[in-house]
């Protein structure tokens, strides 16, 4: 016999009317939200991947029967990295292959530049960024650099032939000129391009935005499961109907799955083509070094199938396991016998976590991933901590309570404190993320060197020559500037203990620019170099992990905020009969609504309130380890957001209002 | 019954074409019970909630105590029930998360009355009603009889002129159906508060004074089992 649930299912799916029709659409709307914001993350960090990867080419990869020389060099235009490739073959020696994006190997005195470098060279003065490579033979112009040789479009590349005995091919120039050099300068004989380290400015990337998609997971998932929450709790006012319709639960149970698994199918299936459809948009928006390839932000089948299934069970699972909690009860209603106990146990792993990372913070010295991991610890934590300060909030504030709403809330909260810890955790572990960001985004130290060009010399002559050189050069160029020689054992220059020279300029960005590119062929063959340089290595972290904050951030009061609302909605209809007969019996509405509000606004700014200061507080530890200063703009946006967040949260929960007046408007709620 | 507490005159209510009381006239003293019987859809609930100011008549007057209350504001009249009535339903009218006494003291302190006194005044209802050391227990750990109990005292904790219970037994077996509606009625006369009860269990309504059988929205039989 052919099993009656789907053509059941079909029928009283469109028979459900207009508030039906309503629940599907929040429901499929939030799955939609859902996986968008899953695949955007995720997108981020397998595009990363794939980025970092395209720029290992150019740190050179030591050959034993090396046919060229190869040379990794890194300047600064207005304050934006620009990667140079120098490269020489060597003479009788077998020719070396095209590097990639480029047709063939460049010859002596040809330069390539990325399409984003051309259009800047176009718009600067010869004297700010083009007199830093050499000019292009008369009547040439300079050569480009196809996609292949580039991570992104916005990137700022050059590829310069040189002879052999070019001084910026030199051991000295390229090898541990600079205490700062670390990544971004680097020499060897090379047989080709088969470098495998990523640059300095790609290479943590991928960290980060996976940082982003973990801390977005758990809202994602609080997401799915209240939107499964909200189709089971309108399914259980058919619940009677139904059984006397002689459906058996477990049809019931069939019906409700296929009725959620349709709908968190097709608002998953949506938000994932929507994130297909913005592919070129989000292309646009730049991650540390620019914009996106069409390609690289697609995620891949395997991904996509997945966050739309994961998405679908997620909604699925939630429906069917509050639809199972009424169909088991003998009347109907869904009843818990005992209020849920959250145990001490949980506070004395949160402070044990705690205690560990304060320990492990406090020593400095560690690396970008253990931090990743301390950051993981930390939300797990919270995870874990949050429904025991719910419950012991609700129990004292139903102790102090006064008003029957106040009262209300507070035995709600401890009666299911899981339940009102999920309801807020998204907007409070934003909270914290923005806490401990937004004071992130921090100014590394290094800002004494503002408006200095560094220029190393072989030796203590080399520099004083060096210095009257710089001198001439910086006056051809009208830039006012005063010469220091450095000596050698000064560590808190920006030479950082090399010898050479140290120029401070007057008259802002583009004079700085204009006096590194005087002083190119100044010195030893390392390029001159400005503050930029000597933080790179800092900030090519913090600055991606303040990046995908801000993101992850906005995300989150998204994905909050919608749960919040959809929650708010199914509480109500989850008690709409309890809510119905109060009102038959003269309880004002507005006190319900009251106790509605107090029990989401009230563990809120306790909680958010905490994990905000924690989160400051963490961020204190980080940027001290990392030897850098708070942030004190940050702690003001931070207030902002979460205030915004929590207004948002309100109207969310606020826009349930008319549902309640409507459910328990309805005398027809009694029984005959 | 010289001075009734509560009296419906002439009650019309129509559902589009459905006439759902076609011109009924009721009356309940106080001390005075007033079952309430007929098939489904007869008109018994519509009734009920007319007289309970939940519904609103198309003609046809309620007074309590002589005064019409048919044409009081929604504001006004969800006062009314709330201070001059008690409620007690078929199931399911307690907050689950709220233990016993406070689902009784909560129309108390909606009134406003301070939490404590509320609370204290609550449990006085506890042992007349065999609710004993049940102060604590949650509506979910409380058996289906126990939690009408709880509603019955949550009825009268307001000292309401009239209680109205619709099917207060509809989702008990036999035997915990006859002590409740045993309580129901005793406390309530005790109280001194008149009780409209609407039932389709004839033992149950056998605890009542009088029975009005309704059919097709009007008053079909009309019986006195004891000399008011
Ligand atoms: N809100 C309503 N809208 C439309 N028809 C209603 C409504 N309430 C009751 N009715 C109709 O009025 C008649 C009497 O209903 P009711 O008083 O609930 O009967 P009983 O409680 O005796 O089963 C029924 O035919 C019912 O369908
Ligand atoms: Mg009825």
């Amino acid at each position: 016999m052919r099993s009656p649930v789907l053509p059941l299912t079909w029928h009283l799916t469109r028979a459900s009317g207009r508030r039906g029709v309503q629940s599907h659409l929040l429901a499929a709307g939030a799955a939609a939200v859902g996986a968008f914001v899953m695949l955007v993350m995720i997108a981020a960090t397998v595009g990363a991947g794939v980025r970092a990867d395209r720029t290992a080419w150019r740190t050179p990869e030591p050959a034993r029967n090396g046919t060229a020389v190869q040379a990794l060099a890194t300047t600064y235009v207005r304050g934006e990295p620009l990667t140079v490739v120098s490269l020489a073959q060597l003479p009788d020696r077998a020719a070396t292959p095209a590097p990639p994006g480029l047709g063939t190997f460049p010859k002596k005195g040809e330069v390539y530049v990325s399409p984003a470098l051309a259009e800047l060279l176009h718009k600067l003065p010869a004297g700010q960024l083009a007199g830093r490579f050499p000019k292009p033979a008369p009547h040439a112009s300079y050569g480009t650099i196809g996609e292949a040789g580039l991570a992104s479009p916005d990137e700022l590349v050059a590829v310069v032939g040189r002879a052999a005995s070019d001084p910026a091919m030199s051991e000295t120039a390229a090898t541990g000129a600079s205490y700062f050099d670390q990544d971004q300068a680097a020499r060897a004989v090379v047989a080709g391009f088969s470098g495998t380290k990523q640059s300095l400015f790609t290479y943590g990337d991928q960290a980060a935005a996976l940082l982003g998609v973990v801390l977005l997971a758990m809202p994602v998932v609080v997401l799915s499961s209240a939107a499964g929450r909200l189709g089971a709790a309108r399914r259980e006012q058919r619940l009677a109907a139904l059984r006397l319709a002689g459906a058996t639960p477990r049809q019931i149970l069939g019906m409700t799955a296929l009725e959620a698994a349709a709908v968190g199918a097709t608002g998953a299936l949506t938000g994932a083509l929507a994130y297909v459809a913005a592919l070129p948009a989000l292309a646009e928006v730049p991650y540390g070094i620019g914009g996106w390839y069409p390609g690289q932000l697609w995620v891949g089948a395997e991904w996509f199938a997945g966050v739309v299934l994961a998405v679908t069970a997620l909604i699925t699972v939630s429906a069917v396991s509050t639809l199972r909690q009424v169909v088991s009860s003998p009347l109907g209603v869904a009843q818990q016998a005992n209020p849920r106990r959250t145990r001490m146990i949980r506070l004395v792993l949160f402070l044990a976590a705690l205690a560990y990372i304060w320990r492990s913070t406090g020593g400095g010295q560690l690396k970008g991933r253990d931090y990743v991991v301390l950051l993981l610890m930390f939300y797990g934590a919270f995870w874990l901590v949050g429904p025991w300060v719910v419950d012991r909030l609700g129990r004292i504030a139903a102790r102090c309570a006064r008003r029957p709403a106040t009262l209300l809330a507070a035995r709600r909260l401890s009666d299911d404190p899981r339940g009102a810890w999920r309801t807020v955790s998204g907007l409070v572990l934003a909270g914290f993320a923005a806490g401990f960001f937004s004071v992130s985004m921090l100014g590394t130290d290094g800002s004494q060197y503002r408006d200095q060009v560094a220029v190393i010399t072989a030796n203590a002559a080399d520099a004083r020559h060096a210095a009257a050189e710089a001198r001439t050069l910086l006056d051809r160029a009208n830039v006012n500037a005063e010469i220091s020689v450095v000596p050698e054992d000064d560590y808190d220059s920006l030479l950082g203990g090399s010898r050479g020279i140290v120029a401070q300029i007057s008259g802002g960005q583009a004079r700085l620019d204009t006096a590194v590119t005087a002083l190119a062929s100044v010195g030893s063959g390392h390029p001159p170099y400005t503050q930029d340089y000597a933080t790179a290595g800092d900030r090519s972290i913090v600055d991606r992990i303040a990046d995908v904050s801000t993101a992850t951030l906005a995300l989150s009061f998204v994905v909050a905020t919608a749960s919040a609302g959809l929650t708010a909605a199914a509480n109500v209809l989850d008690r709409r009969r309890v809510y119905g007969l109060l009102r038959l019996a003269g309880t004002p509405l507005r006190v319900l609504d009251r106790a509605r509000v107090r029990e989401t606004v009230l563990p809120l700014v306790v909680l958010a309130g905490g994990t905000v200061a924690t989160g400051v507080y963490g961020s204190y530890k980080f940027n001290h380890a990392f030897g850098a200063s708070l942030n004190v703009s940050g702690a003001l946006e931070l207030a902002v957001c979460v205030l915004v967040g929590a207004l948002a949260m309100f109207a969310a929960i606020s826009g349930s209002r008319p549902l309640l007046r409507k459910v328990t408007a309805d005398p027809a709620q009694a029984p005959d | 019954m010289t001075n009734p507490v509560l009296a419906g005159l002439g009650l019309v209510k129509k559902y589009g074409s459905t006439v759902a009381l076609d011109g009924v006239d009721v009356s309940v003293g106080a001390r005075d019970s007033l079952a309430i019987m007929g098939p489904s859809g007869s008109g018994k609930s519509t009734l009920l909630h007319s007289l309970a100011g939940i519904v609103r008549p198309d003609s046809g007057t309620v007074l309590l105590r002589g005064e019409a209350i048919d044409k009081l504001s929604e504001e006004r009249l969800s006062a009314l029930r709330r201070k001059r009535f008690g409620f007690v339903f078929q199931f399911g009218q307690l907050l689950p998360e709220l233990p016993a006494e406070e689902n009784v003291a909560l129309p108390l302190m909606l009134e406003g009355v301070p939490r404590r006194q509320a609370v204290e005044r609550a449990r006085r209802w506890f042992a007349p009603l065999d609710l004993d050391g049940l102060e604590h227990r949650r509506p979910g750990q409380l058996s289906g009889g126990q939690a009408q109990r709880v509603a019955i005292a949550r009825a009268l904790a307001v000292e309401p002129d009239v209680v109205f219970a619709d099917e207060p037994t509809g989702a008990l077996d036999q035997t915990t159906s006859t002590e409740v509606v045993r309580l129901l009625t005793s406390v309530t006369r005790e109280q001194g508060a008149a009780l409209v009860m609407v039932t389709h269990d004839a033992d149950v309504a056998a605890h009542c004074d009088r029975v009005l059988q309704v059919r097709d929205g009007r008053i079909s039989n009309y019986t006195q089992f004891t000399v008011a």
